[in-house]
C-alpha cells in the first residue's frame, strides 16, 4: 500500500464519517452543527481532488462550496432561528426505511465496484485537470452547455427575486 | 459550425428575453396581453420550424438524416424535429392559458411567461441532446425552472408546499442522475451518445460490467422523475394539485414529454444493447406505473389531483411502448404522446376557466356545467373520453398502438402476455374515475350559480384546436402514424 493509499482511505474515512455526522449527529440538533458538518466532508472531498491530482477543482471546491454555498448556509440557518428543528424527534420508521435504502443502494454499488475492480489493472495517474486544458474544453467542446447554464442562472436569479420580494408589483 | 441548427432554441431565448423585457414598458393593467404577444411569438416559431423540418426531410421523411453541431454533442434528426415542433405547440397552449389564469397570479405574470418560455428553451435543448452533459444541463434548466413555476402562486401555501416537494425529490432525482452519469463516465470514457454506441458494438464486455448497468440504471431512475414512472412518482399527485394549473398543465405535457425523448435518446440510441436485455426490468416497472396510478386515482375527488394520478397512470402506458422495445413501439409512444397533448391541455384550460370564481379545485365545482357552459362541458368530456382510451378518440387508437406493439412481441416473451393484461386492467379501471368526472359535469344536482362562463377568443381557439386535433388523431390517424414513423427512424433497434 503506498502513501497515496493511506491518504485516500484516511479522507474517505472522514468524508463518510462527516457526512453521516451532518444528517444523523446523535450529540446535536442543532443546524449550524450539521452545517459545519458539511464543511469538513468538503474540505475532506477536496482532498479527495488532490489526491486525484485536480488541483483546480479541489481549490474550486474549497473556495466556492466550503466558502461562498456554506455562509449562505449559515446565514439562512441563523435568520430562521430554527430552534424547532432541535426538538423535533426523529420517527423510527422514517429513520429506519431509510438506513434500508441507503444500505440497499450502498450494497449494489459496492458489489459493483468490487466486481470491477477485480478486472482493473493497475495505472499510473497522470496530471489532466489542469486550469488551462479546463478552460480550453469549456470554451470549445463544452461551450453549448455552459452558454446553457448562463440561461439557467438568469432563470434562478428571475426566480428568486419573485419568490422572495417583500411585495412585487 | 451551422447557425441554423439551433435556431429554432435562439429565437425561443430571445422571445423569453424579449417578454422579461417587455415587461419594464407594458402598464399594469395591460401585462396580461403580454401573454398573447409571447404565444403570436411562438405561433410564428411553430410555422418557421415545419419549413425547417421541409429542409430536413426534403422527400417526406424516407432517409436517415442527421446534423450534429458542437461536436457532434447537439443532434437534428427526425425525432428532434418531431419533439421540437411538440414542445412549441404545447408551450403556446400554456402561455395562453396562463393568460386566462393571469388575474390569480399577483406578482409577475410577465415573469410567468418569461419562465414558460426559459423551460420551453430547456426542453428544445433537451430533445437535440446527444451528449450526457447537454442532457444534465438542459434537463436542469426544465427542472429549475419547474421549481419557480410550481410555487408561484406564493400566497397559497399548497403552491409553496408543490415547489417545495418537487424541489426535494427533483435534487433527489438528479443526484441519482449525476451518480450514474459518474459511473458509465468513469467505465467508458465518453458521454456521447454516438460514441458511447459504437464503443458497445466493438466492445460488448462493456454492456456486461456491473457498474456500467449500475450507472445507467440510476440515470434511468433520474429520467423516470420527469416521467412521473415508478420508482419516482410520488411527488406527481401533490404537485399537481399546490402548482397553478398552467404550470401542471405544462409538467404533464412538456416535462413528461422531455423525459420520454431522452430516455428514447439514452435507450434506444446510445445503449442499445443493454435496454435489450431490459425487457423484463421494463416491463415490470411499466405494470407497476400503470396499476399505482390508475389505483390511486379510484378515491380522488380533487380535479388536479386526480390528473396528477391520471399522469402516472399515462407514464405506464408510455412504457409499454418502450418495453417493446421495437421501433413500432416508440413510433406508438410519440403517437400517445401528441393525443396526450390535445387531451391535457383541453381539461386543464377547463380547469383554469371553471376554477376562476371558486377557490377550489374539488370536483364539484364542475355541477352545473353542462349548462353553464356546453362549449366546456363538450371540451372536458372529449378530454376525459379520450383519456379513458374510447375510440373514436385520439386516446383510444394510441392505446391501441402500444398495445398492439406489446403484443406483436409476446411470442418473444410470454411476460408480455401479462403486461398486455395489465393494460387492459388499468384502462377498465379508469373507466370509472373518468366518467366520475362527466357524470360531475351533467349529472349532478345543479348548484345555485348558473352564470355563463365568459370565454376569450384566444381561449376559444385553443381549445377548439384540442378537440379538433383530438378528433382528428383519432379518426385518421394515419398521417400522424407516418410521421411518428419517420421521426423514429433513427432508433438504434429493430423494426
Amino acid at each position: 500500500m503506498s502513501a497515496a493509499d493511506i491518504f485516500f482511505y484516511i479522507l474517505a474515512f472522514l468524508t463518510v464519517a462527516c457526512g453521516v455526522m451532518v444528517v444523523a449527529n446523535p450529540f446535536s440538533r442543532n443546524p449550524v452543527t450539521s452545517a459545519m458538518f458539511l464543511v469538513l466532508t468538503i474540505v475532506f472531498m477536496a482532498g479527495l481532488f488532490i489526491l486525484l491530482n485536480a488541483f483546480f477543482l479541489a481549490a474550486v471546491q474549497i473556495l466556492v462550496y466550503a466558502g461562498a454555498v456554506i455562509v449562505l448556509f449559515l446565514f439562512v440557518i441563523m435568520l430562521l432561528d430554527l430552534k424547532e428543528e432541535e426538538r423535533r424527534k426523529v420517527k423510527t420508521i422514517g429513520a429506519g426505511l431509510g438506513t434500508i435504502a441507503v444500505g440497499a443502494i450502498a450494497f449494489l454499488i459496492g458489489r459493483s465496484i468490487l466486481s470491477y475492480a477485480k478486472t482493473l489493472p493497475p495505472t499510473e495517474l497522470t496530471l489532466q485537470g489542469s486550469t488551462v486544458a479546463l478552460g480550453r474544453k469549456l470554451f470549445t467542446d463544452y461551450v453549448l452547455p455552459f452558454e446553457i447554464l448562463s440561461l439557467l442562472l438568469l432563470v434562478a436569479m428571475v426566480g428568486v427575486i419573485l419568490l422572495s420580494k417583500k411585495d412585487l408589483k | 459550425m451551422n447557425f441554423s441548427l439551433i435556431s429554432l432554441e435562439i429565437a425561443v431565448v430571445i422571445l423569453a428575453l424579449g417578454v422579461l423585457l417587455g415587461d419594464l414598458w407594458t402598464p399594469a393593467q395591460h401585462k396580461r396581453k403580454l401573454g398573447y404577444a409571447a404565444a403570436a411569438g411562438l405561433l410564428l416559431i411553430f410555422i418557421f420550424s415545419i419549413f425547417a423540418r421541409k429542409e430536413l426531410f426534403p422527400s417526406g421523411g424516407t432517409e436517415i438524416l442527421a446534423d450534429y453541431a458542437f461536436g457532434k454533442m447537439f443532434v437534428v434528426d427526425g425525432l428532434a424535429t418531431f419533439f421540437k415542433q411538440f414542445f412549441i405547440l404545447a408551450a403556446l397552449f400554456v402561455i395562453i392559458m396562463a393568460a386566462e389564469f393571469a388575474d390569480r397570479i399577483k406578482t409577475g405574470i410577465a415573469e410567468f411567461y418569461s419562465l414558460i418560455l426559459m423551460a420551453l428553451a430547456g426542453m428544445l435543448f433537451a430533445s437535440s441532446a446527444n451528449d450526457f452533459v447537454l442532457v444534465f444541463v438542459a434537463l436542469e434548466l426544465i427542472t429549475i425552472t419547474f421549481y419557480i413555476l410550481n410555487s408561484f402562486q406564493r400566497n397559497r401555501i399548497s403552491s409553496l408546499e408543490a415547489g417545495i416537494k418537487y424541489l426535494i425529490l427533483g435534487a433527489v432525482s438528479t443526484a441519482f442522475f449525476v451518480f450514474g452519469l459518474a459511473f458509465v463516465f468513469g467505465i467508458s470514457g465518453t458521454t456521447n451518445f454516438s460514441e458511447l454506441h459504437s464503443l458497445l458494438s466493438t466492445n460488448p464486455v462493456l454492456g456486461t460490467q456491473p457498474l456500467f448497468l449500475a450507472g445507467l440504471f440510476f440515470i434511468f431512475v433520474g429520467l423516470a422523475f420527469k416521467l412521473a414512472a415508478f420508482p419516482m412518482q410520488v411527488w406527481a399527485p401533490d404537485v399537481y394539485q399546490g402548482s397553478p394549473a398552467p404550470a401542471t398543465a405544462f409538467l404533464a405535457v412538456g416535462s413528461k414529454a422531455a423525459g420520454i425523448v431522452l430516455l428514447l435518446r439514452v435507450l434506444f440510441i446510445a445503449v442499445p444493447q443493454v435496454a435489450l436485455e431490459w425487457t423484463n426490468l421494463l416491463i415490470g416497472i411499466a405494470a407497476i406505473t400503470i396499476l399505482y396510478g390508475n389505483l390511486c386515482a379510484i378515491p380522488q375527488r380533487n380535479l388536479k389531483r386526480l390528473m396528477g394520478y391520471s399522469s402516472i397512470a399515462n407514464a405506464g402506458y408510455l412504457l409499454l411502448g418502450f418495453a417493446a422495445l421495437t421501433r413500432t413501439g416508440s413510433s406508438a409512444v410519440l403517437y400517445y404522446l401528441a393525443g396526450y397533448l390535445f387531451t391535457v391541455i383541453a381539461a386543464f384550460t377547463v380547469i383554469v376557466l371553471v376554477t376562476r370564481q371558486q377557490d377550489s379545485d374539488d370536483i364539484t365545482v364542475l355541477a352545473g356545467l353542462g349548462r353553464r357552459s356546453p362549449f366546456l362541458a363538450a371540451a372536458l368530456t372529449l378530454a376525459m373520453v379520450s383519456l379513458a382510451g374510447i375510440p373514436p378518440l385520439a386516446g383510444f387508437f394510441g392505446k391501441f398502438l402500444l398495445l398492439k406493439a406489446v403484443v406483436e412481441q409476446g411470442a418473444s416473451n410470454t411476460a408480455y402476455y401479462v403486461l398486455v393484461g395489465v393494460a387492459i386492467a388499468g384502462v377498465v379501471m379508469s373507466l370509472y374515475y373518468y366518467f366520475g368526472v362527466i357524470r360531475a359535469i351533467y349529472w349532478s344536482r345543479d348548484p345555485n350559480d348558473l352564470s355563463p362562463i365568459a370565454i376569450s377568443i384566444p381561449t376559444r381557439l385553443s381549445l377548439g384546436v384540442c378537440m379538433a386535433g383530438m378528433l382528428y388523431l383519432g379518426v385518421n390517424p394515419e398521417p400522424a402514424i407516418q410521421l411518428t414513423k419517420a421521426a423514429v427512424k433513427v432508433l438504434n433497434i429493430g423494426i
